[in-house]
C-alpha cells in the first residue's frame, strides 16, 4: 500500500546548523501517526514543511502521491492542520473566524455548524476570540483543521492548553477520527504517554533526526526487558557473578541485569546454583514505554 | 478564487476601527485646508481653486499618504498577529491571490477615501460661500489621485507585508512623503510615487498636465505598481514562512 504521506531524506538547515536531517516519514491511510521528540527535536520544523510554509534545504515531500511543490493547492485542499499555537482574528468572533475559512476554501455552511459542534463551541460561537480562554481557541483551531473533512489532518500538539478533561475529550476525538470520516491522522507530542493510547503508529525525532519509525509493538520489543534475580545472599551474588564479567546493580531485594540473552540467564543461575546460593526468584521486567523513549532521545527532563 | 479570497479581506475587516482612520483624516485635512483658506481670503482670490490649493495640500500631501500607510500596515497586522500567516498559507489558494486581494480591498477603500474627501470639498465650499462654478479640472484630479495613492498603496503593502512592525513601514512612508516633495520640486515628480501624488491631484500646480506628460503619468503608476507586486508576490511565494 502507498503511503498518503511520505518524505525522502527531508532537512532543513538554519545558518550552519540542521534543524532536521534526512527525515524519511511514512504515513499510511487510516493511520494515527504519532509523532514524537522532545521539544526543539525538529517537529514543528518537519510538519511546517510537509505544510509548504517553511521549504526544505534538500528532500522532498510526497502526499497522495504528488511532489508537494508542483501539487501545494491540491494536496492542502485535502489537508487540515493546525501547527504550533492556533491561527485566529481576534476582533471576530468564533463563527467569523470559521466563515474566513469556509470562504478561502469554498465549504458549504454545514460544515461550518459541524465542525463547531465536534468541538464543542456552537454555544461560545459568536463571542468574540479574544474573549476566548486558551482551550476554547486551541478548540477553535482543532474546527478550523477539521472544517474541510479532509484525508489528511496534521496537528501539533493539539492539546496545548487543553483541561484534563478537554485533553481527554480531544484525544477520544482523534481516535474516533479515521473510523467517521476516513481521515489519516499526523499528530505531534513531546508526551509519550498522550501518543501510546491513540497513535497506531510512531516515530521518534531528536535533534533533527528520526530514531525509530513503526508500530508501538516495534517500539515496546526495541530493548530487551531487564532481568531481575532475587538470591538468598545478593551480596555474595554479586561478588561471584562479578568474577564471571557480569555487573548487576543491586535494586532492592533484586540484582537487575541489562540485556541478557537467554544463554546468559540460564549461566548466571549455574553460576549461583553451583556456588550454593539459593535463587529465589528470576523475573523478566518489561520497560515502560515512557523509559524506552526516555532512553532513546536522552532527555530526562523532556518538559 | 480570487472573489472568495477578497470577501474574506471584507470579513476580517468587519468590527474594526480602520474606519475611523478613514474618515478622520480626510475631515482633519480638510478642516484645516478651509480654515487656512478662510483665514487668508484677501490673497486667495480664485475660489473653488484657491480652496482646492489649500485642501489638497494638507490632504493630498500629508494626510492621505499616512492614511494609506496605516491602512496598509493595518490590512497585514491582522495576519502578523496570532499566527494568521499559517491559516492564510495552508489554505488551497496561490499566494499572488492573497496579495492581490488585499491590494484590491484597499484600492476600493482608497476610492472611497477619495469620494468622502470630495464631499468634505464641496461642503467647505459652500460653507466658506463660493458661488462660482466647479474646476472643470476637479474629476482628473480624483481619479489621478486615487491611481497615484493606489500605487503608493501597492508600495505600503509589501513594505507592511514584509515589516512585522506596524510603525516602521508608516515611519518610513512619513519619509517618502518628504522625498516626494524633494524630487517634485526637483523636477523629478514623474519618478516617484508620493510625488506622483502631488502631480496627479494637482496640489502644488492647478495647471493641466499636458498629454506627454498625462502619457507618462500612466506608464509610470502602471510600472510601479506591476514591478512592486511582481516582487512582493514573488517574496511571499519563496519566503519561508515565519509565525
Amino acid at each position: 500500500m502507498k503511503p498518503v504521506l511520505s518524505t525522502h531524506q527531508l532537512s532543513k538547515r538554519y545558518g550552519g546548523t540542521y534543524r532536521v536531517k534526512n527525515v524519511n516519514l511514512s504515513v499510511h491511510e487510516g493511520e494515527i501517526y504519532g509523532f514524537l521528540g522532545p521539544n526543539g527535536a525538529g517537529k514543528s520544523t518537519t510538519l511546517k514543511m510537509i505544510l509548504g510554509l517553511v521549504r526544505p534545504t534538500e528532500g522532498t515531500v510526497t502526499v497522495f502521491g504528488k511532489d508537494l511543490g508542483r501539487n501545494r493547492r491540491f494536496i492542502l485542499s485535502h489537508t487540515g492542520s493546525l501547527i504550533e499555537s492556533p491561527s485566529y482574528y481576534g476582533h471576530l468572533t468564533g463563527l467569523e473566524n470559521m466563515r474566513i475559512v469556509q470562504m478561502l476554501r469554498d465549504l458549504p455552511n454545514r460544515n461550518v455548524s459541524e465542525a463547531l459542534k465536534i468541538v464543542r463551541l456552537e454555544k461560545h460561537q459568536d463571542k468574540k476570540v479574544d474573549q476566548y480562554s486558551l482551550g476554547m481557541k486551541q478548540r477553535l483551531g482543532i474546527a478550523m483543521a477539521l472544517v474541510s473533512f479532509p484525508k489528511l489532518l496534521i496537528l501539533d500538539e493539539p492539546t496545548n492548553g487543553l483541561d484534563p478533561a478537554g485533553i481527554g475529550e480531544i484525544r477520544e476525538l482523534i481516535r474516533s477520527l479515521p473510523e467517521r470520516y476516513g481521515m489519516t491522522v499526523l499528530i505531534s507530542s513531546h508526551l509519550l504517554s498522550e501518543i501510546e493510547q491513540i497513535a497506531t503508529s510512531v516515530g521518534i525525532i531528536n535533534e533533527g533526526k528520526m530514531l525509530f519509525q513503526g508500530s508501538l509493538e516495534k517500539l515496546k520489543n526495541q530493548s530487551r526487558p531487564a532481568i531481575r534475580i532475587k538470591t538468598q545472599h545478593n551480596d555474595w551474588a554479586h561478588e561471584v557473578l562479578g568474577q564471571y564479567g557480569y555487573s548487576p546493580q543491586q535494586d532492592g531485594e533484586y540484582l537487575t541485569f541489562e540485556s541478557l540473552t537467554d544463554d546468559q540467564v540460564a549461566h548466571i543461575n549455574r553460576i549461583l546454583v553451583t556456588s550454593q546460593i539459593g535463587v529465589l526468584r528470576i523475573e523478566e521486567q518489561k520497560k515502560r514505554l515512557e523509559s524506552i523513549f526516555l532512553d532513546m532521545t536522552g532527555k530526562e527532563n523532556s518538559l | 478564487m480570487l472573489r472568495r479570497c477578497i470577501s474574506a479581506e471584507w470579513m476580517k475587516l468587519r468590527r474594526s476601527r480602520i474606519v475611523w482612520i478613514l474618515i478622520i483624516l480626510p475631515v482633519i485635512s480638510v478642516w484645516i485646508g478651509c480654515a487656512n483658506y478662510y483665514l487668508n481670503q484677501e490673497v486667495l482670490t480664485k475660489e473653488w481653486y484657491s480652496l482646492w490649493s489649500q485642501v489638497g495640500l494638507f490632504y493630498g500631501e500629508f494626510f492621505l499618504p499616512i492614511l494609506i500607510a496605516i491602512v496598509c500596515a493595518y490590512m497585514w497586522r491582522l495576519e502578523h498577529l496570532n499566527q494568521n500567516w499559517k491559516m492564510m498559507m495552508t489554505a488551497p489558494i496561490s499566494a499572488s491571490h492573497h496579495f492581490l486581494a488585499k491590494w484590491i480591498v484597499v484600492s476600493v477603500l482608497l476610492a472611497f477615501v477619495q469620494l468622502l474627501f470630495l464631499g468634505l470639498y464641496l461642503l467647505g465650499g459652500k460653507w466658506a460661500g463660493l458661488a462660482s462654478n466647479l474646476p472643470e479640472e476637479l474629476a482628473g484630479w480624483l481619479i489621478r489621485g486615487w491611481i497615484a495613492a493606489v500605487t503608493i498603496g501597492t508600495l505600503q503593502l509589501a513594505l507592511s507585508m514584509r515589516i512585522r512592525s506596524f510603525a516602521a513601514p508608516v515611519g518610513i512612508g512619513l519619509c517618502a512623503v518628504f522625498v516626494g516633495l524633494g524630487l517634485y520640486v526637483a523636477g523629478l515628480g514623474m519618478y516617484f510615487p508620493h510625488s506622483l501624488l502631488t502631480i496627479g491631484m494637482g496640489v502644488l500646480s492647478q495647471t493641466s498636465l499636458s498629454s506627454g506628460n498625462m502619457l507618462l503619468f500612466a506608464v509610470m503608476n502602471l510600472f510601479y505598481m506591476a514591478v512592486i507586486l511582481l516582487v512582493a508576490i514573488y517574496r511571499m511565494c519563496k519566503a519561508d514562512v515565519v509565525a
